[in-house]
């Protein structure tokens, strides 16, 4: 059973981090949250979602598992404007989720949740620094790193306590650095890691500019990325295998 | 006569499928030859011939077939091991040389042929593709080494090489189309690491089983059906032969019991029971490619269209420099 209301720009919002990631997903129609964890194919980007019972206006799920292709959700959720509201009902017997706003009501076909890649587990990771920062900084940082090359270097200078995020082109270079007092909060450790420009920028995609994003990195290891949804009623985790350095 | 195809060898050998995900981490020796082969069919077969042929009309086809090969390895988190076959000649038996050399051809030309269904192509193909040709041999040393791929050059047979490597634990799976890795003593053989989609996963102790047979059973049981070495006896299939080694226990009671000689039976034992091998090898799994290094070599130095392997590249740089999640669950 699954029948919950919800503000469609709430929804959009959060649908918009997983299908940066991946096409298709389950979601866990938890009884207090909905929640959707999901990797991309190649293993390298995760994002964990949750949205609070008190993110929808009204919210009733028992415990069930429904598998989405996410452009057609997303579509179908895009037909509302921001302030509308959005109902979501699940009929279990057709195994179909209507969708209906406004004066249209949709019918979008579940797929076999068995059939979508499995969910991974959250690596327990030990990282060193905690840099929380606005959406807006972060964009510009990864703007700045795409002008040279296809991926950044990530890192802490724990002794002059600054963020740096850094790109190596062939020809050109950029530093975008960011002291304790551009941040709004820096817990600075070893933390120096590479990555994918392909990914986070995707990732920055979704997250917006106004967010307060939490980066937590440490040296050659994954990196956690978070940031509340829905106001403070969610909440996103991204995490992102870093490439190996090597020189 | 009956020659054992690999249709009859492939009604015994126990197999399964099994997913690349299963397999990262893992180490292959493959054979070199049968696995270059392929692709390099492929590319001939698919590829406009100016894109490989060097200005003193050198053809290197290999080098787009191998950088098209590789990234499967990479992006599935396996280590391969190349395993050449050392010259046929080395063979002690000349004969035997010449009869395996025979049926590679007539075997390469019909698998052509069928993949095709087209007889005028397929013999121009062939004519083209016929033997790997001494550029071919160093130009494709010359990228797996710049890729920093591990290579071994076997004494005689690339197959019964990795098969032996596999059975002392050095690697974790042979890599081949051929059903004769069984007879070599691999313990597990991957198939159709060129095909699209998952590999099959032979096992050797699992074969053994299914049929109650030793390996030097198994062995003779090829040996009556026939081999890439030797002739069969006519009107033995597996199942026959089976049967004849169960009762009678090896090779020689069941040519007794029959009347029947086959030629050279002895020495064809011996090249799968104990095939020349060697144990000069090294097998690394810290693979860091060069990738500039080899795109110059393959693009600069043999001049080939850069626009065929730079998606390949892509992706093998792709693979090797990006870590994945799992790698710190």
């Amino acid at each position: 059973m699954f029948k919950a209301i919800v503000g469609a720009s709430t929804l959009q919002d959060a649908l918009d981090s997983v299908s940066v990631l991946v096409d298709e997903c389950k979601i866990r129609l938890n009884e207090d949250d909905l929640s959707i964890r999901a990797v991309d194919p190649a293993n390298v980007g995760m994002v964990d979602l949750t949205l609070d019972a008190a993110a929808f206006e009204s919210y009733e799920a028992d415990g069930g598992v429904i598998g989405v292709n996410l452009a057609k959700l997303e579509d179908f959720v895009g037909m509302a404007s921001g302030d509308q509201l959005v109902e979501l009902e699940l009929d279990e017997e057709t195994r179909k989720l209507n969708i209906r706003m406004d004066g249209l009501s949709s019918t979008l076909a579940l797929i076999d949740p068995d059939s979508i890649r499995q969910e991974p587990d959250i690596p327990d990771l030990d990282l060193a620094s905690e840099i929380v920062l606005e959406g807006a900084q972060l964009d510009r940082g990864i703007k700045a790193g795409d002008m040279v090359s296809d991926h950044v270097r990530l890192r802490v200078n724990a002794d002059a306590e600054a963020f740096h995020i850094e790109a190596e082109g062939d020809t050109d270079d950029v530093d975008f650095q960011l002291d304790a007092d551009d941040l709004i909060a820096l817990t600075a450790g070893a933390a120096d890691s590479l990555f994918s420009l392909d990914y986070l920028k995707d990732m920055n995609k979704a997250i917006p500019k106004d967010a307060e994003v939490t980066v937590e990195l440490g040296e050659e290891f994954p990196v956690k990325v978070h940031y509340a949804v829905a106001e403070g009623q969610g909440n996103v985790t991204y995490m992102l295998a870093p490439r190996i350095q090597s020189e | 006569m009956e020659v054992m195809g690999n249709a009859d060898l492939r009604r015994l050998a126990a197999i399964e499928d099994i997913g690349f995900d299963t397999l990262g981490g893992s180490v292959v020796a493959v054979d070199a030859h049968n696995w270059l082969y392929r692709y390099l069919t492929t590319t001939v077969k698919f590829t406009d011939a100016r894109a490989y042929t060097t200005a003193d009309d050198e053809e290197v086809a290999n080098l787009i077939g191998v950088v098209q090969g590789l990234p499967k390895f990479f992006e599935h988190d396996i280590v391969p091991v190349f395993v050449f076959d050392g010259g046929v000649t080395e063979l002690k038996d000349d004969e035997v040389a010449e009869r395996r050399e025979a049926r590679e051809q007539a075997e390469e030309k019909r698998a052509e042929a069928e993949d095709r269904g087209d007889s005028v192509a397929a013999a121009r193909l062939e004519a083209r593709t016929q033997r790997l040709t001494g550029v071919i041999h160093e130009t494709t040393r010359g990228l797996l080494e710049r890729l920093d791929v591990p290579i071994v050059e076997a004494p005689a047979e690339g197959e019964a090489q990795a098969s032996y490597m596999a059975a002392r634990n050095d690697v974790d799976y042979v890599g081949s189309e051929d059903y004769d890795t069984l007879l070599f003593g691999a313990p597990e053989t991957l198939r159709q690491l060129t095909s699209a989609g998952d590999p099959e996963l032979m096992g050797l102790e699992s074969t053994l089983e299914r049929h109650g047979l030793t390996r030097e059973q198994l062995v003779d049981v090829a040996i009556l059906c026939g081999t890439d070495f030797n002739e069969g006896i006519t009107g033995v299939g597996p199942k026959t032969a089976v049967e004849a080694i169960t009762e009678h226990g090896d090779l020689w009671s069941v040519l007794d019991d029959r009347g029947v000689y086959i030629e050279s039976a002895d020495r064809v034992r011996d090249l799968f029971l104990d095939p020349p091998v060697t144990d000069e090898y090294d097998v690394r799994t810290d693979i860091s490619p060069d990738i500039d290094a080899a795109r110059a070599y393959v693009t600069g130095e043999w001049g080939v269209a850069a626009d065929e392997v730079e998606r390949g590249f892509e992706r093998i740089e792709a693979a090797t420099v990006q870590t994945g999640l799992d790698d710190w669950a």
